[in-house]
């Protein structure tokens, strides 16, 4: 058979006793995928020692995915393309090595979790990778309890995993590479299509493998868990630009701005008082701002900041016609047995900005389609614009309400950008000098309109979000809904979509954002609807939401970091800017 | 929407060795392809019926008891129309039904609902891993059977992804319904083109997962599960052969066919 690891290269540049220590290394590794004109890496050097847990962070395209695909041979073994450098795992090169004889090396969990499971049961899934490498039954039998123990799936062995809610199906996966007992654990994203709760689930995982002795290389957009490693790696253009432990990296304000990293949002409060630091948790930031507080002059700024009004009393501009959405005691079942919505109201005025909050499985998409009409109550009734959503023809509904899916990639099939926006008004039969107007201010809109002639599919997940919300727009919603625009973007997409969509809200359409993001609720949001298991449970200004822990708590809603940060000094701060203005006034 | 067929229950039938099981389909299949008549495909359905019954899967057989009403319908009624034999007990232009036209129709109908049934039952006993076991233990190759274990699982999720995609098309005003049949071809690409893609990047994300999980590090992975060979597959064996042979029998004499008359 042949294997995985071949004995070091004499000419290995690391070489030698030291570089055995090293989990993983790799020396002047470059790749160019087999389609591409740039490299997605350019001489990369990256050593990590046994047991640290290291981050790789960068804006999307940076070189991200395609730096920990080497190190199970995913580049060069499954992903053709030009490939130079040398990796090393413990000491040994990987060289031509398959995939598949990396697996008991070095454990990979990637984003798409459905995508990596393909059992009938829990305990198949677990078992899945021990068989493939020829462990005897005996063997295997003995893995699968402190696998799954390790996970905290005890108990679950014979559910089955498309039962699992998105954490539970991430840690079952990670439970599958542990059976293998890997020397280093990679994580490519491992939290994007989770919800606070996943999310929390999967960190204190990851923190209790940490604790074990594991080296873990984690890829992650957001940056408050990366506080936790070892070191972060930055990589721009396939390039590292920085290798340094989190609280030098994480304060370097023009590294993260250039990066597209998004600063902690204990560090955004801190750099708005003036204080050059990094905060490792909450009672550090706590401590630095207590001792700069009596130091801390008012500005003219802060002074304006307290005759302004806060974001979320501004008025809504209403037009004084009937509400844009009546949903009245509305209940839906699935398949005669889930309540997936539980006697909800709800009314949505003209110029709002609402967002949607809640678990997966709470309800949140549920209300929206009952909202467009793709699902019919069970009980109640649905009222757009004053009239009942079931007497609406499609053109009436669509120029009431949109709805933007969550992956565009559900909705893009034309062969050019253009098409793809006239596609709807071309449906409804609107003529074709409107349809040309209509495109070319929505894609102005969106900041499309440089890529009008282009193939869809070749733009960046970040413009084909945007593409998605200009095929909507097109129809001239007065209710735009948009479930989960920023997943998969990077934080300069993330802030490009957000104003995106506050700059179409100040122009008068209304918002409805379905989201797991807390920061992108406090920030942009100025109604909040919070679900859980199919009933609304809040309904009201976010920042009266924001005061009501409990509330959050019960429906497993994390607060943000600069919110929880002002209950320490006795304040509801949806923005660090505000925070900060509100400390001073207090100092 | 369910996944997989498979119901956890703890029946004799289940816990069959997965061999066995895919003979004992193998065997059905056989013996109802050899008879015509709705007389002798009777102790089939009596079998199956019963076989539902031990194995509790009716709820399988009631969510799916629109596809046996219309398999059942259509095809005695196509057949009715095709099969021109016998006496005509009614004979309108191309309209010809004879005794022998409706029993062979119902016949046919019956039949296809039998192998339906057979279906049902084996996936509402059957994991799929046990499948590819059996297989396995037949000389299939490792890679074969897995591919039908895979497969089960791509189906359901592809199904979910081209919902998805006609509901995201249809609130663009996409009506697929309306036209001439090749408008309406073409009106299907807003579908096939994102669902194609879908399927296929996500069949790359499970390729590289497999991969990444040691698919392939071994051509003969081992199985953490073990089957014994209990006398009550050794009897299953027995009768299941004893069926094949009864119907292969009554074939060969003749008494399956339908008489035209």
């Amino acid at each position: 058979m042949k294997t995985a690891l071949e004995p070091q290269s004499p000419i290995d540049p690391a070489g030698g006793a030291e570089a055995a220590a090293d989990a993983v290394a790799l020396h002047e590794v470059s790749f160019t995928y087999r389609t591409a004109q740039t490299p997605a890496l350019l001489n990369v050097r990256l050593r990590q020692r046994a047991g640290e847990m290291i981050g790789i962070m960068g804006a999307s395209g940076a070189g991200k995915s395609s730096l920990v695909k080497c190190l199970n041979a995913v580049i060069p073994g499954f992903e053709h393309g030009q490939f130079a450098g040398i990796v090393q795992i413990h000491g040994r090169a990987v060289k031509q090595a398959q995939v598949s004889q990396m697996a008991p090396l070095v454990g990979m969990v990637f984003q798409d979790f459905e995508a990596q499971l393909f059992s009938t049961n829990v305990a198949h899934e677990v078992a899945f990778a021990m068989e493939q490498v020829g462990l005897p039954p005996d063997e295997i039998r003995s893995r699968l309890g402190p696998a799954l123990a390790a996970v905290g799936l005890t108990g679950f062995e014979d559910r089955d995993p498309t039962s699992l809610s998105g954490g539970e199906k991430q840690r079952l996966a990670i439970a599958s590479v542990l059976a293998l007992r890997p020397s280093v654990i990679v994580l490519d994203e491992p939290t994007t299509d989770l919800d606070p709760e996943g999310r929390a689930e999967v960190f204190d995982l990851i923190r209790r493998l940490r604790d074990l002795g594991l080296s873990l290389i984690i890829v992650e957009h957001e940056t408050e868990e990366m506080r936790e490693c070892n070191r972060i790696v930055v990589l721009r253009d396939g390039q590292v630009i920085a290798d340094r432990p989190p609280d030098q990296l994480l304060s370097d304000r023009s590294l993260l701005a250039e990066s597209g990293i998004r600063p902690p949002g204990l560090n955004q409060v801190l750099w708005a008082l003036g204080i050059d630091a990094h905060a490792r948790n909450i009672e550090e930031a706590e401590a630095l701002i207590r001792r700069a507080l009596p130091l801390l002059a008012r500005t003219d700024e802060d002074r304006g900041a307290c005759t302004a009004e806060p974001p979320d009393s501004i008025a809504v501009s209403d037009s004084g016609g009937p509400a844009l959405v009546e949903i009245d005691n509305v209940t839906h079942i699935y398949d005669g047995a889930v309540r997936a919505l539980d006697q909800v109201s709800l009314t949505i005025n003209p110029g709002e900005f609402v967002a949607i909050i809640g678990q997966n499985g709470s309800g949140k998409t549920t209300l929206a389609k009952h909202v467009v009409g793709l699902l019919k109550p069970d009980c109640g009734r649905v009222m757009l614009g004053g009239r009942d959503r079931a007497a609406l023809r499609p053109i009436e509904a669509a120029t009431l309400v949109g709805y933007v899916f969550q992956n565009p990639d559900h909705q893009i099939f034309a062969g050019t950008v253009g098409e793809e926006v006239a596609f709807g008004p071309r449906n409804f039969g609107l003529p074709a000098d409107e349809i040309e107007r209509r495109c070319e201010r929505v894609l102005k809109a969106v900041g499309l309109e440089s890529m009008r002639g282009q193939d869809p599919f070749l733009l960046g997940r970040g413009e084909r979000q945007r593409l998605a919300v200009a095929s909507i727009l097109v129809l001239q919603p007065r209710l735009l809904i948009l479930d989960e625009p920023t997943t998969g973007l990077d934080y300069p997409q993330q802030r490009r979509m957000m104003e995106l969509i506050t700059e179409l809200n100040r122009a008068g359409t209304a918002i409805v954002i379905i989201t797991h993001t807390p920061w992108l609720v406090a920030e942009y949001a100025r109604r909040a609807v919070l679900m859980r298991k199919g009933r609304k449970l809040f309904d009201g200004p976010v920042r009266e939401l924001f005061n009501r822990e409990e509330l959050l708590g019960s429906a497993a809603f994390r607060l943000p970091e600069v919110t929880a940060l002002g209950w320490r000094f006795g304040i509801t701060a949806l923005t660090a800017e505000e925070l900060a203005a509100a400390l001073r006034r207090s100092g | 929407m369910p996944i997989y067929l498979y119901l956890d229950r703890r029946t004799f039938i289940h816990r069959l060795h997965p061999t066995v099981k895919i003979l004992t389909i193998v065997a059905i299949f056989w013996s109802v392809y050899w008879v015509d008549s709705p007389l002798w495909l009777l102790p089939l359905g009596v079998l199956l019926l019963a076989g539902a019954q031990i194995t509790r899967a009716w709820p399988n057989f009631y969510s799916l008891r629109w596809l046996f009403i219309l398999v059942i319908f259509a095809t005695t009624l196509t057949w009715i129309v095709f099969y021109r034999q016998g006496k005509p007990l009614l004979h309108l232009g191309p309209l010809f039904v004879s005794r022998a036209s409706l029993e062979y129709g119902f016949g046919r109908g019956i039949k296809l609902a039998e192998l339906l049934a057979t279906s049902v039952l084996f996936l509402s006993t059957t994991k799929v891993e046990e499948f590819a076991y059996g297989l396995g233990e037949m000389g299939v190759p490792y890679r074969v059977g897995f591919a039908i274990t895979l497969a089960f699982r791509l189906v359901p999720l592809f199904i979910d992804s081209a919902l998805t995609v006609v509901q995201a098309q249809s609130l663009r005003g996409y009506d697929f319904e309306s036209g001439s049949l090749l408008t309406r071809l073409r009106r299907y690409v807003p579908v096939t083109v994102p669902v194609f893609m879908g399927a296929l990047r996500k069949a790359n994300n499970m390729a590289m997962a497999l991969e990444a999980r040691g698919f392939g590090y071994s051509a003969r992975p081992t199985s953490y599960v073990h089957y014994e060979v209990r006398p009550l597959d050794v009897l299953m064996l027995v009768g299941v052969g004893l069926l094949s042979a009864a119907y292969f029998l009554i074939y060969y004499t003749g008494r399956g066919a339908i008489a035209p008359r």
